[in-house]
């Protein structure tokens, strides 16, 4: 079971990494996009069509990979106190309420959003000679189904951790705050820290 | 443990059966009700936590079914179904939230280019003669930094491993170290570019433009409260912060300087200028002494290159608004060298010369400057070498003025001054200051310039917000490179956290869009309207209300949540009480940075305590943010009896 959950856990983030180097793109371009317009007085009016296609792309694909890595913004005042079997039983809970229904209409709108736009061969209207949208238009749908797929993972591991009372493991991955790494960055060891203790005692008796 | 469940479980339960009980009974609910009812149900189910995107996206969708449901059966579904993809694709084709993608990048990128440990370092000598040197050096190092880079728990985890040992080591109380960390790493959400800023104008369709030059000098007056509390604190309980000891205070100097400064005069020019000519220096190397001599004359260049550009400016035959704007920022900036000999925030405002010089040159886009610019540098070349003080332009100005306006006699004052705080700076510039300097060169200005080019070209319309994020990443890439940190692992984490951080957000625009669609269909918003229009309230009771509720608000939830959740309702109330929704917007940017120093949820103080010693109790954490919470109430208060302090920039700029 672990290894399903596993391996899917690494499809959404093989995807949502491949489309996170668009940021990197998007960076390009724009700096291109800047100097050939100032500088060189070449404006491309397709440019800002293509800036918003990388954007809405970027994050839409990067959808699954942020839930797979637990990183949607939760309300956690009360749900970092619950026991994880209580966090499990609500998150099942909320996860078949408003998780599936919503990810799946989504994904069934966006897929027939996206077939009218193949069928009439949609381009832009936002400048004269747009580029194509009907590829734009279908990352919704995939976007969708792997949110989708996730989400079943995720199910799943409600489920387990009902089971077990602890959370099943997940795959590692870069954190915004990495202790450990911005203390090796900034050359503090633990020993330096705990050193420190006499300081605050000292500290403390000198007010008192 | 257990206590806490229950007490949440029952505050959740006492709101669902409030609402329940204050509404109409269910017979007779009409579909504003439901609205009602739906916000207070999204608030419960929030803080059950589940994912808040998602938890707004199926609500959102349940009730906007139920609510085209009551209008035509049969189409419901379809409608709803069109509205979801509708609502997620204008998210998609966003064009303000596209900057947040970019600017988030450049966080990453500048937060690992590890520049923070210099920074600190520089600022805390340069602020060596303060009160309370080591909390005004860290509330600056966070605000540079945390502006910078827009990541509070990284700045606050970073600062907790710098500043925190060197503040305790000095004596300093834990509680006033704690606050100053937590507080000044907060300032990153305030001071743009902010991505709060710009949820905010998405959320408001308020120009970013505007909010970013709005936001600008409030940000400034908070971090220099603090600072003020903070000097405060340590002039009238020195126990508290005590001053730093005389040996903490020497500055090493190199072999070089150390031997002209023994042989000649420890102020930097008389001396590199007497080792240049005299014969008694055989043993230093002459492009030795030349590259501490360009060094040393760098802010005489700056101050030049820039008045130079402000006599362009303004002696221009058709003079324009934006010209107005940079004589009066221009205003500004003179003052500062005035301060450089009490030598403490000479550091934060020097380089405000040096952004706004670098800032149009850098966008490409004013021919104007640029040309000023390259017009002024043959003037500074040939003053440079005789190493005069910046009077001698005059001349050299005048000869060049041609058939140009002539510029206010304002100016040929302010040029007075300017050559004299010059001539003072340059009075009191010993080699120890030069070593200060140095430093602050390497670390302080090359972000300083950064933050000031991106805004600059922002504020002054040269570039759009999308176009400057990109530019400023670009900037962080090289900033990366240039301190040699870049490689391929720190390219890789930067855009993975990017991919993470831009969809948590921008997921959670997707869900709030529907949400709040399903609550104007249902009406809700009439209803919250009528109600408070029928309550008679003065704008000063509305806007107290409204920052009550928001500061209550920011208690459990987050400030990303409170903006895309909140903000549709009061927005639309705004124009009754004839407020502005910009002001309103740096208020609530002011407010929101209560949210992260609340207890008990207070992000900032867990990021701390994280790093800190185990004797520092999350209680002395707490202890220690409260007075700066009291600071960020008054400033909310000051910005409103004030309110030019953040309309003055946008309205001189947009007139």
């Amino acid at each position: 079971m672990q290894n399903i959950l596993l391996t899917i856990d690494k499809i959404s983030t093989w995807v949502g990494q491949l489309f996170a180097w668009l940021i990197f793109s998007l960076t390009l371009m724009i700096t291109w996009e800047v100097f050939s317009r100032y500088v060189l007085n070449n404006p491309h009016p397709w440019a800002f069509d293509v800036m918003s296609m990388m954007y809405g792309t970027l994050f839409m694909m990067a959808g699954a990979y942020t839930l797979s890595k637990n990183g949607h913004v939760r309300g956690d005042v009360l749900y970092g106190f619950f026991p994880p079997r209580l966090q499990a039983g609500l998150d099942l809970l909320l996860y078949l309420v408003f998780f599936i229904p919503g990810v799946v209409a989504m994904a069934w709108a966006g897929y027939h959003y996206a077939g009218d736009s193949w069928a009439i061969r949609e381009y832009s209207n936002i400048t004269a000679d747009g580029p194509p949208v009907y590829p734009f238009k279908t990352v919704i749908p995939i976007a969708g189904g792997l949110l989708l797929l996730q989400g079943l993972v995720e199910i799943v591991r409600c489920v387990l951790c009902l089971q077990t009372g602890q959370w099943p493991s997940r795959i590692e991955d870069v954190e915004e705050v990495d202790v450990e790494k911005l203390k090796e960055m900034v050359n503090v060891k633990d020993s330096d820290i705990a050193k420190l203790d006499q300081y605050v005692v000292a500290g403390q008796d000198v007010q008192k | 443990m257990k206590k806490e469940i229950w007490f949440g479980l029952i505050i959740m339960a006492l709101v669902v059966v409030s609402a329940f009980l204050l509404l109409p009974p269910f017979a007779e609910m009409k579909n504003g009700h439901l609205g009602l009812l739906m916000l207070a149900l999204v608030v419960v189910a929030i803080m059950l936590g589940f994912p808040t995107a998602f938890t707004l996206m199926g609500m959102g969708m349940i009730f906007a079914w139920i609510a085209y449901r009551s209008q035509n059966p049969s189409l419901a579904v379809d409608q709803t179904l069109d509205l979801m993809v509708q609502r997620t694709f204008s998210v998609m084709s966003n064009d303000v939230l596209i900057s947040i993608p970019l600017f988030v990048f450049m966080g990453y990128l500048i937060e690992r280019a590890n520049l923070i440990e210099k920074l600190f370092k520089s600022m805390h000598l340069a602020t060596a003669r303060v009160p309370g040197s080591l909390a005004v050096a860290t509330i600056i190092t966070c605000a540079i930094f945390a502006t910078a880079t827009g990541i509070v728990g990284a700045v606050v985890t970073l600062m907790g491993l710098l500043a925190l040992p060197a503040m305790l080591r000095a004596g300093y109380s834990v509680q006033l170290s704690a606050g100053a960390i937590t507080a000044g790493g907060c300032l990153g959400i305030l001071i743009p570019p902010s991505v709060m800023l710009i949820v905010y104008g998405a959320t408001a369709g308020v120009s970013v433009v505007k909010l970013y030059a709005g936001a600008f000098f409030p940000g400034i007056m908070l971090a220099s409260l603090y600072i003020l509390y903070v000097v405060i604190i340590a002039k009238l309980k020195p126990h508290l912060a005590p001053p730093m000891s005389a040996e903490d205070r020497i500055v090493p100097l190199p072999a070089v300087t150390q031997e002209i400064s023994n042989t000649f005069s420890d102020k930097v020019l008389p001396g590199l200028l007497g080792a240049l000519k005299g014969k008694r220096n055989a043993a230093t190397p002459t492009a030795e002494i030349l590259k501490q001599l360009g060094i040393a004359l760098l802010p005489l260049i700056a101050v030049s290159l820039l008045s130079g550009v402000i006599f362009f400016k303004i002696t221009q035959p058709l003079p324009s608004e934006v010209a107005e704007g940079v004589v009066a920022m221009g205003g500004a900036i003179e003052d500062t060298p005035q301060e450089a000999e009490s030598s403490n925030l000479s550091g934060l405002q020097e380089p405000q010369a040096m952004g706004d010089l670098k800032s149009p040159p850098g966008s490409s886009d004013a021919p104007q400057a640029l040309g000023g610019a390259v017009e002024a540098a043959p003037v500074v070349a040939a003053v440079a070498p005789t190493t005069a003080s910046a009077e001698e332009t005059k001349p050299a100005e005048v000869a060049n003025e041609g058939e140009r306006e002539p510029a206010p006699t304002g100016f040929w004052i302010a040029m007075g001054v300017v050559a004299f705080a010059m001539f003072v700076f340059y009075a009191y510039f010993s080699f120890a200051r030069l070593e200060i300097f140095k430093m602050l060169l390497g670390s302080f200005f090359p972000l300083a310039i950064m933050i000031l080019a991106v805004l600059g070209t922002i504020v002054f319309g040269l570039a759009t917000p999308t176009e400057a994020a990109a530019i400023g990443s670009m900037g962080g890439l090289l900033l990366a490179a240039a301190y040699r940190r870049l490689n391929f692992q720190v390219m890789k984490e930067s855009v993975f956290l990017t991919a993470k951080t831009s969809a948590m957000v921008c997921w959670l625009f997707v869900g709030s869009s529907i949400f709040s669609a399903a609550f104007a269909l249902l009406g809700g918003q009439e209803l919250i309207n009528t109600w408070v229009l029928s309550l008679n309230m003065t704008p000063v009771q509305f806007m107290i209300l409204a920052q009550v509720v928001i500061f209550l608000l920011g208690w459990p939830l987050e400030w990303t949540e409170i903006i895309v959740i909140f903000m549709p309702i009061f927005i639309p109330l705004l124009p009754h009480f004839g407020i502005d929704p910009l002001f309103f917007g740096l208020l609530v940017a002011l407010n929101l940075q209560t949210a992260f120093l609340s207890p008990p949820v207070a992000m900032a103080a867990f990021y701390l305590k994280g790093v800190s010693p185990p004797q520092v109790s999350l209680n002395q954490i707490f202890a220690g943010m409260m007075p700066f919470m009291a600071i960020q109430v008054f400033a909310i208060v000051l910005l409103y009896m004030f309110p030019a302090i953040g309309l003055w920039l946008p309205e001189v700029l947009y007139k």
